[in-house]
């Protein structure tokens, strides 16, 4: 059987490029080296759910349609439209996001990728602030304090850890593995000994806690890589951490706010900040200020919690001042495996990142005003297209209700609940299994993206669909000028 | 002359309408102000194909015409926008960026608007008689500068980061206002009559913010000055009653002043011992 080698994942923005895929009777059948959503997207290729033909909506129920017609019945409805919205592309490559925003342009409709309901704050804050950043080959062989903030790469990214930063095997740094297994092991003898105590009666509970409890306690000052873990919660990643912050649910920005403070050497004037005594920050800020090179991690809860756009700003300035006194790096933990990609192409094509509005004939950009999720809350948009997304699902239901109500056309591979509650669904091939193509890595790398297998006959790749109907857009355009001049 | 405006129908895609201003009115015949240029979604329109447009001879002629909307407008957006003289009376709610960059003249909104009133303000005043949006007097995204002159006056409440980046001029709100008023601000004075959400005046450098009602809680990075007896807002308009002097902010090595009433905040007396 055929093995492919050196095969990107398309799963998650760390985009692992180490998978190896058995290929057999023009299927994947087996995965090596890929974490649990890896073996699973690589595996649904062939699943049963896949749409194989294009559906129309006819009195209330789909019916099977050609390519031609779906793709004619699109451009229809996004010709005709005054406010259309076109929505997803950050699953897809950054070829076929190229193709739509041109197609956004050509119908003045507004375009905006899954950064509006993810890391869109983050990038409000990086214009503001700018970002100090680097490669992720940089942290897997430098960094010696690793800070993962309102994220839980072991669930979200699972080979991050281990890829690039604390239990990654860098030229300079050593993995902080051995060290964890054995705080496992310890951690294990621990519960075993409570067991055996209780179940004994030698003493009291508290007793036997008080004895036990001074051996335990995480060291932020031993030698080598060090993690620290920012969380509302005690995470499978805040575990396996050096030291762990319980931070209130809504209050990061406080406490961004007062280790900028102490990182100052500002005195504080109250004793608990975010529901964290100040020594334990006095503490974690001398960690911060004598590593060589720190990096932290954030993710959406800091992004969507509390403060939001402004905690980003909180901890790219808190990064700022550290760089006063050391190296160090922020990065955000990217979601969508091309969500960075989806970014970079609508900078380089219409100057701003995401929620684009190309209704003037012009690219005008206010999230808030232009962001797809605030334009559907109004009910501004009279059309929608999907492409690579499910937003029927992760959006706020009255701008859900709002995307149903509209023509609604969706390109993707799965019927999943936007495909259902769709007008038209146009099938396409996965990026990466099925299409190949190009991706941004959360380090704005790009990796290439293979063609392992072919999809299933007469299903086309997201760009071809896209500039079938970009063309169709076009005629219909043209044969209405001409209409109006005659 | 007063030029009065009546949309004729509920408008359902966003209209941009800067348009809609006494300075571009100034010397038009009323069929030359219809044929003036809008945008409705993606299509461009006439003025008059989205609003029925009267005009009446004002007892006192003024310089510039006064222009008075009648009904909603809250999907027409920069009603105003860059406006040096004259009026413009919104009776009904106004749309985003109402009056933004203006320099002079008056907006009256018996209504309420949404985000970005009043938004890189030079001069001039508006009035908001029910509730304003987000970033009132705020500039737009990416932009640092944030309003430099001029006064708001919103009788309702107001959404989040009232007057970031302010610079100069004054905001009263005689509601309650979201998080971060006064988000970065460098000057000028923000008053808020009622209750306050968190993270008042963060990273703010210099300026004045003061709040008469509930502050949820006074960021870290602030340090206790002293109590006042009496807080002066404007010429004419003093608050007699005890306030705390916070200044910060100090991430920014800031010297705003945050007066928070002592009454509505006894969960800040912890801070009297550093007095």
């Amino acid at each position: 059987m055929p093995v492919v080698k050196a095969v990107s994942c398309p799963v998650c923005g760390s985009l692992c490029d180490d998978i190896e895929l058995t290929i057999e009777n023009g299927e994947v059948v087996k995965v090596k080296n890929g974490c649990a959503m890896c073996e699973a997207k690589f595996l649904s290729h062939r699943s049963e759910h896949r749409i194989r033909k294009p559906l129309i909506r006819k009195d209330g129920e789909f019916v099977e349609t050609t390519l031609e017609e779906a793709i004619r019945r699109t451009a229809e409805i996004l010709a005709e439209a005054n406010y259309p919205v076109l929505y997803g592309w950050s699953n897809t490559s950054c070829e076929a996001i190229s193709v739509g925003i041109e197609l956004a342009e050509e119908v003045g409709g507004v375009i905006d990728n899954t950064a509006v309901v993810c890391h869109g704050p983050s990038l409000l804050s990086v214009q503001d602030m700018g970002i100090p950043s680097c490669t992720l080959g940089q942290i897997r062989h430098r960094a010696d304090l690793i800070i993962y903030w309102g994220c839980d790469p072991w669930s979200a990214h699972p080979r991050h850890i281990e890829r690039y930063t604390a239990f990654a095997e860098g030229r300079f740094e050593k993995s902080a593995w051995r060290g964890y297994m054995a705080k496992i092991r310890s951690l294990i003898g621990l519960k075993k000994i409570r067991s055996a105590a209780k179940r004994l009666v030698l003493k009291e509970p508290s007793e036997i806690e008080a004895r036990l409890k001074p051996t335990f306690v995480p060291s932020i000052a031993r030698e080598g890589r060090k993690l620290i873990v920012v969380d509302v919660r005690r995470t499978k990643t805040a575990e396996m951490a050096d030291f762990f912050i319980q931070v209130e649910p809504g209050k990061d920005y406080e406490l961004l706010q007062a280790l900028r403070a102490l990182v100052r050497d500002q005195e504080l004037e109250v004793d608990h900040v975010a529901g964290v005594p100040v020594e334990y920050l006095e503490e974690v800020v001398d960690a911060m200020v004598s590593c060589d090179f720190g990096a932290l991690f954030f993710g959406l809860g800091l992004t969507m919690g509390g403060a939001k756009l402004r905690n980003i700003d909180a901890a790219l300035s808190l990064i700022r001042d550290l760089n006063m006194r050391t190296k160090f790096v922020i990065m955000p933990m990217r979601g969508h495996f091309n969500v960075t990609g989806a970014n970079m192409v609508f900078t380089w094509q219409t100057g701003y990142p995401y929620a684009v509005d190309f209704s003037l004939g012009y690219p005008r950009y206010n999230p808030g005003e232009t962001s797809v999720v605030d334009v559907l809350l109004r009910g501004e948009s009279d059309a929608a297209l999907v492409v690579a997304s499910d937003p029927v699902s992760s959006f706020p239901r009255k701008a859900a209700e709002h995307l149903a109500r509209n023509p609604l056309i969706y390109v993707g591979p799965h019927m999943d609940v936007t495909a259902q509650v769709a007008d038209v669904v146009i099938p396409s091939a996965f990026v990466g299994i099925e299409a190949p193509g190009t991706a941004y890595r959360m380090d704005h790398v790009p990796i290439p993206l293979k063609k392992v297998v072919d999809p299933p006959e007469g299903v086309l790749p997201d760009e071809e669909i896209l500039r079938r109907i970009l063309s169709e857009v076009r005629k219909i355009k043209r044969e209405k000028t001409k209409a109006e001049a005659a | 002359m007063i030029v009065n405006l009546y949309p004729l129908k509920e408008f359902k895609l966003p209209v941009i309408a800067e348009c809609i201003n006494p300075e571009v009115f100034k010397g038009k015949s009323i069929e030359e102000i219809g044929r003036l240029e809008v945008w409705e979604g993606n299509k461009q329109r006439r003025l008059n194909e989205l609003f029925k447009l009267e005009a009446e001879e004002a007892e006192s002629s003024p310089e510039a015409p006064v222009i008075t909307i009648h009904g909603d407008v809250s999907r027409v957006r920069r009603i105003g926008a860059g406006m040096k003289n004259g009026e413009i009376v919104v009776k009904g709610d106004a749309g985003m960026h109402l009056g933004e960059e203006m320099r002079d003249g008056k907006i009256t909104v018996y209504g309420n608007v949404l985000g970005w009133a009043g938004s890189m303000m030079r001069g001039g005043t508006i009035e908001v008689h029910g509730n304003a949006g987000d970033y009132l007097g705020a500039p737009y995204r990416g932009s640092t500068e944030g309003m430099k002159g001029g006064k708001i006056i919103v009788h309702g409440n107001v959404g989040r980061e009232a007057g970031a980046h302010m610079k100069k001029g004054i905001i009263k709100i005689y509601g309650c206002a979201g998080q971060f008023v006064g988000f970065r601000m460098k000057g000028g004075t923000i008053y808020v009559q009622k209750d306050c959400e968190a993270r008042v005046g963060a990273c703010m450098v210099d300026g004045t913010i003061i709040v008469g009602g509930c502050v949820e809680s006074v960021l870290p990075s602030f340090t206790i000055e002293g109590l006042r007896k009496r807080v002066k807002i404007e010429e004419g308009e003093v608050v007699e009653a005890p306030f705390y002097l916070f200044t910060g902010d100090l991430t920014e090595n800031g010297r705003g002043r945050l007066f928070v009433a002592k009454g509505p905040n006894p969960h800040l007396s912890h801070y009297e011992k550093f007095l």
